[in-house]
């Protein structure tokens, strides 16, 4: 049976991952703003929460400006792409097995 | 766990096709009032204006949804397919059976894709329900109410409404 990922594995990295994963490898990444209404967290637990997946490379983060707003862009790296995939896996075996 | 992945996926993918029908709205938008200044600055090119407009509007379409699309593949033959399902429905109706005249024509022809936008927002999400439905009756509005100014009335309208529809959905 696969391990459960202990980055990956709490609920707003969780939402955070899939919602990475859920753009194509190509895609540029989903913004700070949008990134806040999908998972539901605040600026400061979202920020602690992307800070720990960058720590852990599975998402990368640039920060540019647009005209005078500073934009912060996530975007899944392929380890963390890999990780996601792998800890859903973890979470089906858990339902077929029980 | 799963179903909130899933739950966090399905909403990032229709926010994706938000955002790109989003830029179709405004693209559309914009073409109306090509049109329409098209239309008033040389009234007696105002067939070709129509179909070039459209025509335009079929390939910047086209280009916004690259990436989405799979040139040669299954989708885009299914979007120029709905294209010309529309266009061939409007023109049955509109020039073979109906016989309409230019105020039915103006209001029919926005109608006519207001409906589709409406049934497609079955399947896509409800903002396309409720544009169509929005833009329906506010054409229809149009139609019955706005006197004389109605050529002028529904261009800008349903330009305004295309834009703003799209801007509304490119945030949701």
């Amino acid at each position: 049976m696969e391990a459960p990922d202990e980055i990956i594995h709490q609920p707003v990295r969780l939402r955070i991952m899939a919602a990475l994963t859920a753009l194509s490898a190509e895609d540029e990444g989903l913004d700070f703003v949008r990134l806040k209404a999908l998972t539901g967290a605040t600026d400061g637990n979202l920020g602690a929460h992307i800070d720990h997946l960058a720590r852990a490379q599975y998402v990368e983060v640039s920060k540019a400006f647009v005209g005078r707003r500073p934009r912060t862009t996530v975007k899944a790296s392929p380890e963390g792409r890999a990780a996601f995939q792998r800890h859903v896996l973890f979470l089906k075996s858990i339902i077929a097995a029980g | 766990m799963l179903a909130d992945v899933d739950a966090v996926v399905q909403r990032v993918k229709q926010s994706r096709i938000y955002r790109r029908a989003g830029n179709i709205f405004i693209l559309w938008g914009a073409l109306q009032w090509a049109r329409f200044a098209l239309f008033r600055l040389f009234p007696a090119f105002a067939e070709v204006a129509w179909f070039s407009v459209d025509l335009i509007g079929i390939v910047a379409t086209l280009w916004v949804l690259r990436g989405e699309v799979r040139f040669g593949g299954r989708t885009p033959w299914r979007l120029v397919g709905a294209f010309a399902l529309f266009y061939g429905f409007g023109y049955l109706w509109a020039d073979v059976i109906g016989h309409m005249g230019g105020r039915q024509l103006t209001a029919f022809w926005p109608t006519l894709f207001q409906f589709g936008y409406a049934v497609a927002g079955l399947w896509l999400g409800a903002a396309f329900l409720v544009i169509g439905l929005g833009g329906a009756l506010a054409t229809a509005a149009a139609f019955l109410w706005s006197g004389d100014a109605f050529y002028v009335v529904i261009p800008l309208i349903d330009g305004a409404a295309m834009i703003a529809a799209g801007l509304w959905m490119r945030r949701a």
